[in-house]
């Protein structure tokens, strides 16, 4: 499946989950996904200048009635830390978290923050699901927003570059 | 100025305005002046504008007031330019600038020290923002925001008394709950659902 593909399964996903808000701030690795958030009329596009802000975004919308997913690096997610514990978790506000998964398995250039992202998503007491194959990304996205919604919590999803179109599964992983 | 007399004057202008109110005593003076479930009190340092923004995005026909800081906005200066980005015409986003973490201390923040909040809200793009520096400009510009279609950005150089009020009525998860309860009332639709069927499945 090329990027765009991979794109566009995951944003159909995210509507028929009834995610009609996301925001955003960019990895390399999220740049066609990005692009099909933007394009698509049915979504609004919240691009942020740092991630926590859009946990701010994302819970105030809630509270009016919108369903949201926050796209970000897993550093982004490491930057959302506060206001996830004191704005989130404090409040019991679901919320669906796409955390591209830099420093995953042969991925170059970032493997601290990699080897840090299911500990602290642990730490935090947030459920996380790995996502490697895009066939997947739609039936992943609709179970992960019930169990946000029924557990008021956030929910993560890991995209790696599999699942977002970049590099080939593997079956064993 | 006193920060009391401005939300006085806010709170004879928000009707039925969604507000949501940064961490401090600020949201007990605005809880006593005007109480209700259309007020949202924020913990996070610094996400008070944030989740306004969500607010005013979520409901554009809403209005949407942020009762902010300095100490607060300080912590989270980018929302200012996405605040910009997105140009929510309904959200009018105050900072009572007292140039210091009352709530903490009062040790001096940057606004004490020359930084100009209006100045870098202009510089990130919000045209129509100012400092208020008399009740009737600070009653002039509220009245105006809550009725034009832009998103305004007021400064107010306050002292750092308190007053005298009782505490929050309730606690974060209590707040969300009576929050919701009231959007729903207000718009007339349903948020949150019971998704549980009638037997576990």
């Amino acid at each position: 499946m090329s990027t765009e593909q991979a794109a566009a399964t995951i944003v159909d996903g995210l509507k028929q989950a009834g995610i009609s808000l996301v925001a955003t701030l960019p990895d390399i690795n999220l740049s066609q996904l990005l692009q099909v958030v933007e394009s698509d009329a049915d979504v609004l596009h919240v691009p942020l200048c740092r991630e926590e802000e859009g946990i701010g975004i994302c819970a105030g919308a809630y509270l009016v009635g919108k369903k949201c997913a926050a796209i970000m690096q897993n550093g982004g997610f490491f930057n959302s830390n506060n206001a996830i514990v004191s704005t989130l978790l404090q409040y019991q506000i679901p919320l669906l978290l796409l955390i591209y998964y830099a420093g995953d398995i042969g991925d170059r250039t970032f493997s601290t923050s990699g080897s840090m992202t299911e500990p602290v998503l642990e730490a935090l007491g947030i459920r996380y699901y790995i996502m490697r194959d895009t066939a997947d990304a739609p039936e992943m996205i609709k179970r992960a927003q019930i169990l946000a919604e029924d557990s008021k919590r956030p929910v993560a999803l890991l995209l790696t570059k599999e699942a977002l179109g970049r590099r080939a599964a593997l079956r064993s992983l | 100025m006193k920060r009391f007399d401005c939300l006085k004057l806010i709170a004879a202008e928000a009707k039925d305005a969604l507000v949501v109110s940064s961490a401090g005593a600020m949201t007990l003076e605005w809880n006593t002046l005007r109480p209700g479930d259309g007020n949202f009190r924020v913990r996070t340092l610094g996400l008070c504008s944030s989740i306004a923004l969500g607010m005013a995005l979520g409901l554009p026909h809403r209005r949407v007031i942020a009762l902010d800081g300095d100490g607060s906005l300080l912590m989270n200066l980018c929302s200012l330019p996405t605040i910009a980005r997105m140009q929510p015409g309904n959200l009018l986003h105050i900072v009572f600038d007292n140039e210091v973490y009352e709530a903490s201390g009062s040790k001096k923040t940057a606004t004490g020290c020359g930084t100009d909040l209006v100045e870098m809200a202009r510089a990130a793009g919000i045209r129509n923002a100012a400092w208020a520096n008399t009740l009737e400009d600070f009653t002039r510009a509220v009245s105006s925001a809550l009725t034009q279609d832009e998103v305004c950005f007021l400064g107010v150089k306050v002292g750092t008394e308190r007053s005298d009020v009782a505490p929050y009525p309730m606690d974060e998860v209590e707040n969300k709950y009576r929050f919701i309860r009231y959007v729903e009332t207000t718009e007339k639709i349903e948020i949150l659902k019971t998704n549980l069927p009638a037997s576990y499945v």
